[in-house]
């Protein structure tokens, strides 16, 4: 007769908590550009710290950076990472805190320099450091496969994809995935859907998309003129109670945070000429 | 030819000259040098450099050389057999145009007769008019071809040495009289056996599997991903990527998928690609048949 | 007379790089002109998506850089322009694969072959960037009329300068709906802030995703609005003057208006 062997677990001393709850480290990567990760950095990092978490947000499109700009941060931005990398000033003069919220810094990216300047270890160290001091550091990633997205990904521990409805960026998103850490378990945000183009069979659908990415589903957030608009003046919707886009990142958010939402978060704005059932968003083309 | 860049290097990728149908290969019946058309003293003399690369790879292979058009002259034949016998090459015969069977009594080769048809070769001069279609295998395959020689080399190698005898490929024994076709060769067991590739996962676009023997996917293959195999692919979820069966020539080869949506298809040297008007229902195989790609569902293909 | 090799480059991602390339050398084709359109994006191609012919690749950039097979094997003709042809870049190979020498030689082999060489660019200044730009005399910078698109294109127009390439832009994805009710910036006031000069301005179209993803470039449709701004791009390319079509004008308002009546 086979005796059920006890779990090795059962069998161990309870470890002793660890000293103190380390902050995590998420990359926001796509792979293409364009669509819509420094927008979903900033709106989600937003979120996070209007419901009371200490977030960070680092901008690793050195040479090309925005995050600055989403957050209208741009003229408040007096040293960069490469600034720190490099030891020239410390962390606390780099960081910038935001304008409205004292729970979110901005560490920015250089403008001037290259990529190449990024030593790589050094960036693991410095998101290290971060997440001594912050219950969220993301990373907002740059486009490519480059060094730019090694460095990126280098230092995190965890990764968001965010992708379009639309083959190039399908495409490119599953590359990414690849390259990504096989043991990271990368969750998805589709971003830009339009569900009266997918209802015409003019644009992919949620399913289609995840079809070949095959992805935990963090959230799916309607396309919005609104978002340009809060771009360019500097003020993340996900503070703007009456944006539906907004409000998907604020769920988005709220999940990473651990809360129980309902998946995925779907937000059609609620107009008649938009098609606001759940189900339309999923079906398979025309 | 392809020409050499700047610095002077010539093509990269083991023994293989990638112009025309000029080639050096590893079959199953042993190393083929295959002359195709062009002037024989300028491909020679890619084919020599390629040789004097690695000049103990082919040390003790069998080979026999295949002269699809014309004939060489005298000098640059004995420069030819001079150098393959100094590279440790052993010529069983030669193959090509009946012109040769004088050439080939007077330097004490064996005449083998007409080139050889085989499904790769039959294919090639095909390719001449469906100018619009590339047909070479890719440099994954040639080079996996050049393995092979290169390993059945080192078996050569171990006999001679007296180390115990691992299986080989076994000639035909009986040499066909000149004009007649070469007879079938038997069997080969593989000294050095292709093994099966196992992989479980959905491979990403821009992965790539590559494997001497069979490739076994469990999970999908994406767009973008490409799996390059000797033998069969077998994936067991969807291939939507690109896969090629049969690298080496083998156009037996088959492509098996659960949901058969591939970017494109190769076996041995042929390539096709559907239109994307079909509506994959069910597992289906891909094979050749009548020297073009064909799918069929796979309950009804028959292993 | 050796063809012009022109980069179609942006800095930022996603503002249509791409699909700008694919139309402009199908314009060029559609006029009887001789394109060659080379996708330098290497380990994450495209342009053979947009073209639709990914299908059809058998070789790529990196094997014809690496002297495996020749640059006429590598190209593959369009079915439905007569003049075009496309090197694809390599999908499972990294960028590095190539130097700016490498692509120069390349660059210079293909524009042997051709009236024009227009090269797709990656996104980003890095390897892939430089790159692209190694082989081009001329570029072509696209942009968006939105901060984070043109402070990139700032970037690149930078950097072009600094090598001494020729520019000028394409303003693409303009609303004139949102430029009128100041929601977004005009196209003069784009070109001012890049102090460039305006090669073409495309209007934002919600059909373009689709023949993205069909593969199937929108100058295909002669009768669509954007086939004809595409193909005065190309005539402006080819040294004509040809007049800026008015983005004002009630047939461009109208249809996008319709989009965001919910917005």
């Amino acid at each position: 007769m086979m005796r059920a062997l006890e779990s090795p677990a059962t069998l161990l001393e309870p470890l002793a908590e660890p000293a103190a709850a380390r902050g995590r480290a998420i990359v926001i990567t796509s792979g293409k550009g364009g669509v819509g990760k420094t927008t979903t950095t900033a709106n989600v990092g937003a979120a996070l710290a209007a419901a009371g978490k200490r977030v960070v947000l680092v901008d690793a499109d050195i040479g090309l950076r925005n995050l600055d700009i989403v957050l209208g941060l741009e003229s408040r931005v007096k040293h960069h990472l490469l600034d720190v990398l490099e030891e020239k000033v410390s962390l606390d003069e780099a960081l910038v805190r935001d304008k409205r919220s004292e729970n979110l810094y901005l560490l920015a990216a250089a403008q001037t320099r290259e990529k190449e300047d990024v030593v790589t270890a050094q960036m693991k160290a410095l998101i290290e450091q971060l997440c001594e001091r912050f219950e969220f550091v993301l990373i907002d990633c740059p486009a490519g496969i480059e060094m730019g997205f090694k460095n990126a990904v280098a230092g995190a521990h965890h990764a968001i994809v965010v992708c379009t409805p639309e083959v190039s960026a399908v495409r490119d998103a599953d590359r990414v995935v690849g390259l990504l850490p096989s043991a990271w378990r990368p969750e998805l945000i589709i971003n830009r859907l339009r569900p009266q183009l997918v209802r015409k069979g003019k644009m992919l659908s949620v399913d289609d998309v995840n079809g070949i990415l095959r992805l935990p589903l963090l959230g799916v957030i309607a396309d919005e003129p609104g978002v340009i608009v809060a771009t360019n003046k500097g003020e993340p919707l996900a503070l703007d109670p009456s944006s539906e886009t907004g409000a998907a990142y604020r769920a988005i958010a709220a999940k990473l945070a651990g809360e129980n939402v309902a998946a995925p978060t779907v937000r059609v704005p609620a107009n008649g000429s938009f098609f606001s059932k759940l189900g339309s968003l999923f079906g398979g083309r025309a | 030819m392809c020409e050499p860049d700047v610095e002077g290097e010539g093509p990269s990728g083991p023994g293989v000259a990638t112009a025309g149908l000029t080639m050096l290969r590893g079959t199953s019946a042993g190393l083929e040098f295959v002359f195709a058309g062009e002037a024989f003293d300028e491909t020679w003399a890619e084919m020599a450099a390629r040789l004097a690369e690695r000049p103990d790879f082919y040390r003790g292979s069998e080979a026999t050389a295949i002269f699809e058009v014309s004939v060489p002259g005298d000098e640059a034949l004995v420069e030819f057999l001079g150098a393959v016998d100094a590279y440790g090459i052993s010529l069983r015969g030669i193959f090509g145009p009946e012109m040769l069977a004088g050439v080939a009594q007077r330097h004490a080769l064996s005449y083998l007769g007409e080139p050889p048809r085989r499904a790769v070769a039959s294919f090639e001069r095909k390719r001449a008019s469906r100018a619009d279609q590339a047909a070479l295998l890719t440099e994954r395959a040639r080079s996996l071809d050049a393995d092979f020689a290169g390993a059945r080399a080192d078996i050569a190698n171990r006999r001679a040495r007296g180390e115990p005898s691992v299986p080989r490929p076994v000639f035909s024994p009986a040499r066909p009289a000149p004009g007649e076709p070469p007879a079938a060769p038997a069997q080969p067991a593989l000294a050095v056996l292709p093994a099966t590739l196992y992989h479980r996962g959905t491979l990403r676009g821009g992965q790539t599997l590559t494997q001497l023997g069979s490739i076994v996917v469990v999970g999908d293959v994406n767009p973008g991903a490409e799996l390059v195999a000797t033998g069969d692919v077998i994936v067991f979820g969807a291939l939507r990527g690109t896969a090629h069966a049969g690298a080496q020539g083998d156009a037996t080869a088959r492509v098996y998928a659960l949901e058969l949506a591939p970017t494109q298809l190769r076996i041995a040297a042929l390539i096709a690609a559907d239109d994307g008007a079909r509506r994959v229902r069910e597992p289906e195989v891909a094979f050749v048949a009548d020297d073009r790609i064909t799918i069929a569902p796979h309950a009804r293909a028959g292993l | 007379m050796s063809g012009r090799r022109i980069v179609i480059t942006s800095g930022k991602g996603g503002v249509g790089k791409t699909t700008t390339s694919a139309n402009v050398g199908a314009a060029l084709a559609k006029r009887g002109h001789r394109v060659i359109l080379v996708d330098t994006d290497i380990g994450l191609r495209n342009l053979d998506l947009v073209l639709g012919v990914e299908k059809r690749i058998v070789f790529d950039l990196v094997e014809v850089v690496e002297g495996r097979c020749q640059v006429r094997q590598a190209l593959i003709r369009d079915k439905r322009f007569e003049s075009l042809s496309l090197l694809p870049a390599a999908q499972t190979r990294e960028k590095e694969a190539v130097s700016g020498p490498q692509m120069v030689r390349v660059i210079d082999e293909l524009a042997e072959l051709a009236d024009y060489v227009i090269i797709d660019c990656p996104a980003g200044i890095e390897h892939g960037f430089r790159n692209a730009i190694a082989g081009a005399r001329e570029a072509i910078v696209v942009t968006t009329p939105e901060v984070s698109a043109i402070r990139d294109a700032d970037r690149v127009v930078g950097k072009l300068t600094e090598a001494g390439i020729p520019l000028r832009l394409i303003v693409n994805r303009v609303r004139p709906e949102m430029v009128k009710s100041g929601d977004m910036m005009s196209v003069e006031d784009v070109c001012e802030i890049l102090q460039a000069e305006l090669l073409g301005a495309v209007p934002e179209d919600e059909e373009v995703i689709d023949t993205t993803n069909r593969g199937e470039p929108i100058v295909l449709d002669s009768t669509h609005r954007l086939a004809e701004i595409y193909d005065k791009i190309a005539r402006r390319l080819a040294g004509e003057i040809v007049p800026f079509t008015n983005l004002n004008a009630p047939g461009f308002i109208g249809r996008l208006f319709t989009l965001w009546k919910a917005g």
